[in-house]
């Protein structure tokens, strides 16, 4: 059973001109022990999701669902104490800038200490309490990498690199022992080597612990190497959606093939100096959706059906939403 | 930390020195013989004028002069005013408590009153009671301190006759003057009925400190408003929302803290404006503060006094500004980031 | 055959024009704004709007009560004083004297703050805290003391009362500039303009002043409050504007004699200043507002 469930989610804002769609009827679902990478260019609403998954949506959005559980219980149904419950307990975000993301006047023990769930902590006197609050954020802040506590816990926020910054982001994440992580594009911008270090992070965690990660990014390399399932989206729509190695051997949807074509290491028979395969055309703006699939106006396969919105269809557990897909021949 | 105390304090010396270079050279910029201005004797002849000018150094240079002029003031002869003819320093002794004290409790209002409202009002924000607050802080701000008071007076002492019109206290009560601030001599002194008094100098207090703390609160109160809105929508709030923290919580830890660091670096001017609309207010209640002292000063162009008079403000002023600029740079964790050149 | 043009040109506003829209939105800003007018329109139109001339004494008619009272009459708007001049005549041009001479004041400080602090942001290289604290220490001196000083040495009247207020107002204008310069220096488009080939007066002529018209807009609205408070103030202490001069503060305290027998003579023009100042502050605030939910969007 999927731990987090989402079917048709539809997101809309009613704005002075009109009513703006930004996603539209999304389905994603992360089971238990999975990495499923959820991929898209920028503007392709991403963090929008994130954003509903984890209740912070503005008020002017209107979330409408046929189905949003996690582990069964409805999320739009809950009252806020029980989703901040939820929140609290079992998933955990990550996001994408750690500078913004921290308090800059305390300190970063401060700020893990104070994510500690009291559950974990048991003692009668609060120096005892205080005692093992310390002893639980510096375990954690080892288990994600970063040597010398007592200089970065008493450290504020300006004072340290990024990438550390981001391993403690994950640190406060994981203080609380989630099931589910939700990573919001974690790696934009930094150096390989300490991209390479926070997947490899990770990985570990999702092997040892069997912690479930949801992974936003557009990043393909980074998430070819290590995630199970991918879930690709367009312009608030999703197209494709499956296993990792499927989708590599044999992407369904136009969209998914130009993306995976679009990164040269993907492909082993590249000749030297050819073109770099990539649709013409670029992402729409939130004001001029196009009707229906909303790849419609730039893709080559195109035809008049294209104009209504795909349903969703499967092959095992591959699923995918065009009207002429890549294993049908082009009519 | 030795080193922002050190800055601040050569900053401090600094401006000081400035500012009795500026009120020293009054003397020579006020209309009229600098022999007048500075004693106020109209020398009858030549001979007069000479001894004069030599037992006040005025013939020698301008050095010179500063230097006799600055330990005069550290030997604490501040000279004499032209009307009274009383030393200035126990003038200025006088009237310097009486502002500092009406002022204090002003600011203290401002302080407790404002900063909670602006609180409350920013956390609900865009809510009635916020549109509420808001309104009236900006139509209280809006008011002339100078007509507040007048309206005041009207209102309270003419109509109702329940607040006192004018002075510290009533002349019944002989309070001796132990610290200038009026309420502790009460308590310190040894008099009958000392609640009698002590509720008579409060009566005197309430309307002058109303006014003027009517205008800071509201000042406060948008300042802070401003400040509360613009933290809460800070990404790490959202942060903290997601890792489930109660609202308690993220206001107690992060949203005070982080509200309250920007609103120092405005404390000054707040300060400077509190101090100027207490001595306009001082002389519609014939409070015996500085500000109405000064302002007596004027209309009898009493040179003397008007140069202490103004170093004396200046001075309090400058210290106060200086202590918030420095209490600042000690408790804000992010300045540290900016670049200073070494001292 | 004229072209149809099948896809309509997308309108995209300027960021004043947006700015404008956000604040029409507000329709506590927008009376603010009518009102502000109002009293522009007196400031500029005065003696067109006014029945009788300002120093013109009624001898019959000395504290005459206001026309909503009982004994008032309509030729006397707001009654008249203690020598017999009508009240709403002198309002109205005290709202000329002061509005005006509170905008020239501003828009003085706003020159030479702004050049001053141009100079300071853009050619010290080196920050030296104490060259540059100790400007900010020494301007922090209040309003009122800085009038005494310069009426002792200059006298009295509404021109030193408004070299004053100038001098006031000076240092907050140096300060939002140096730092809003010294942010701008440090951003990339400032370094493309650098290598392009600009000089330092280029640079600030054509890429920071432009970004600066915001700052001075909030600014400039904050000061005007400032500089009307201020100016009837002292015009109230008699620093400034002196009588006969119709300044709102100064009829305040030719009323303050008579208050007991003539209140309106009192409530009248607090009240002018009052409506004058607070139209100022609800414009501001709009327009603050509306600058903010610009750069949000």
């Amino acid at each position: 059973m999927p731990m987090l469930d989402i079917k048709n989610l539809t997101l809309e804002m009613h704005s002075s001109e009109g009513t703006i769609k930004a996603l539209d009827k999304v389905n994603l679902t992360v089971s238990t022990g999975e990495i499923r990478a959820l991929v898209g260019e920028s503007g392709s609403g991403k963090s929008l999701i994130v954003s509903a998954i984890c209740g912070a949506l503005p008020s002017e959005w209107s979330v409408t669902a046929d189905r949003m559980s996690w582990n069964g219980e409805n999320l739009l149904g809950m009252s806020s104490q029980q989703r901040r419950e939820v929140m609290r307990r079992e998933i955990a975000v990550v996001f994408q800038n750690p500078q913004t993301s921290l308090d800059p006047s305390a300190t970063l023990g401060e700020q893990l200490e104070e994510s500690i769930p009291s559950e974990f902590i048991q003692g009668r006197w609060f120096w005892q309490r205080a005692q093992q609050r310390r002893k639980i954020a510096i375990s954690t802040v080892h288990k994600v990498g970063i040597k010398h506590h007592k200089h970065y816990l008493s450290a504020y926020p300006h004072q340290i690199p990024s990438d550390i910054g981001q391993k403690f982001m994950i640190a406060m994440a994981l203080v609380s022992q989630p099931k589910l992580l939700i990573a919001d594009d974690p790696t934009r911008g930094m150096e390989p080597t300490t991209k390479t270090q926070i997947l490899k992070l990770f990985t570990r965690l999702n092997q040892t612990r069997s912690l479930s990660i949801l992974f936003v990014s557009h990043d393909l390399l980074a998430i070819a190497s290590m995630s199970h399932t991918m879930t690709v989206l367009y312009a608030g729509q999703t197209v494709e959606s499956g296993k990792m190695k499927h989708i590599k051997k044999r992407p369904l949807h136009p969209y998914t093939k130009a993306l995976l074509d679009s990164a040269p290491s993907f492909r082993k028979d590249l000749p030297p100096k050819s073109h770099l395969p990539t649709i013409a055309g670029s992402i729409p703006t939130l004001q001029h959706l196009p009707i229906g699939c909303r790849l419609g106006p730039r893709c080559p396969r195109a035809q008049r059906a294209c104009v209504q919105t795909p349903a969703v269809r499967r092959i095992h557990d591959h699923s995918y939403s065009c009207h002429y897909p890549l294993h049908m021949e082009k009519l | 930390m030795i080193r922002i105390l050190a800055r601040y304090s050569i900053l401090f010396v600094l401006t000081l020195l400035v500012l009795a270079v500026m009120s020293f050279s009054l003397a020579y910029l006020f209309p009229g013989d600098v022999l007048e201005n500075l004693t106020g004797i109209v020398p009858a002849n030549d001979a007069q004028r000479l001894a004069l000018e030599r037992q006040f150094r005025l013939d020698q240079s301008y050095f010179i002069q500063f230097f006799y002029y600055l330990s005069n003031l550290f030997a604490g002869d501040w000279g004499y005013s032209f009307t009274s003819g009383i030393a200035l320093r126990d003038e200025i002794g006088i009237a310097m408590p009486a502002t500092i004290e009406l002022a204090t409790y002003s600011i203290m209002i401002a302080l407790f009153v404002g900063i909670p409202l602006g609180y409350y009002a920013g956390m609900r924000c865009y809510s009635t009671s916020d549109y509420i607050i808001n309104t009236s802080s900006i139509t209280t701000y809006s008011f002339p301190v100078f007509w507040l008071a007048l309206l005041l007076i009207l209102v309270f002492s003419l109509q109702l006759d329940k607040a006192p019109l004018s002075g510290r206290i009533s002349l019944l009560f002989d309070v001796e003057p132990v610290s200038g601030f009026i309420l502790l001599d009460i308590l310190l002194s040894d008099m009958q009925n000392k609640s009698l008094a002590f509720k008579d100098a409060l009566s005197h207090l309430t309307l002058p400190t109303v006014a003027i703390g009517a205008v800071s609160t509201a000042s406060m109160v948008r300042i802070t408003r401003r400040s509360v809105i613009d933290a809460r929508h800070q990404p790490y709030i959202a942060a903290a929302v997601s890792r489930g923290l109660s609202g308690w919580q993220i206001f107690f830890r992060h949203i005070l803290r982080n509200a309250l660091l920007p609103i120092l670096p405005l404390m000054a001017i707040q300060i400077t404006t509190l101090i100027t609309n207490t001595m306009i207010v001082e002389t519609l209640f014939s409070w015996p503060g500085i500000g109405n002292w000064l302002i007596q000063a004027i209309y009898q162009r009493d040179y003397p006094a008007l140069r202490v008079g103004m170093l004396s403000v200046s001075t309090l002023v400058i210290t106060l500004t200086i202590t918030v600029d420095m209490f600042n740079r000690l408790i804000d964790p992010s300045r540290e980031k900016y670049e200073h050149a070494a001292i | 055959m004229p072209q149809y043009s099948l896809y309509e040109e997308e309108f995209h506003p300027s960021p004043w024009q947006r700015t404008w829209r956000a604040f029409k939105e507000s329709h506590i800003a927008m009376a603010g704004a009518v009102l502000l007018c109002v009293f522009v329109v007196f400031a500029l139109f005065a003696p067109l709007l006014t029945p009788y001339g300002v120093n013109e004494q009624n001898i019959d008619g000395l504290l005459v009560p206001p026309s909503w009272t009982g004994n008032g009459s309509i030729s006397h708007l707001f009654g008249t004083d203690s020598l017999g001049r009508d009240l709403f005549t002198r309002v109205i041009y005290g709202c000329r004297v002061t509005l005006g001479s509170a905008f020239i004041t501003v828009v003085l400080a706003m020159l030479v703050g702004v050049s001053l602090g141009a100079f300071a942001g853009m050619l010290r290289g080196v920050r030296s805290s104490i060259a540059n604290h100790l400007p900010d220490a020494l301007m922090a001196i209040p309003t009122l003391l800085i009038a005494i000083i310069i009426v002792a040495i200059f006298g009295t009247g509404l021109v030193n009362s408004m070299w004053a207020i100038t001098l006031a107002l000076i240092p907050q204008f140096v300060h939002h500039t140096r730092s809003l310069v010294r942010t701008e220096m440090k951003k990339d488009y400032i370094v493309a303009s650098k290598l392009d080939g600009a000089n330092k007066w280029q640079l600030f002529t054509y890429s920071i002043l432009p970004n600066m018209t915001e700052m001075l807009v909030v600014q400039g609205t904050i000061a005007l409050s400032i500089a009307v408070i201020d100016i009837s103030a002292l015009g109230f202490l008699n620093l400034g504007a002196q009588s006969p001069l119709p300044e709102l503060g100064a009829i305040l305290s030719d009323g303050l004699d008579v208050t007991y027998l003539a209140p309106w003579n009192v409530a009248l023009p607090g009240m002018a200043i009052f409506f004058l100042v607070l139209s100022i502050n609800v414009v501001g605030d709009g327009l603050r507002s509306a600058l903010r939910k610009r750069v949000n969007h």
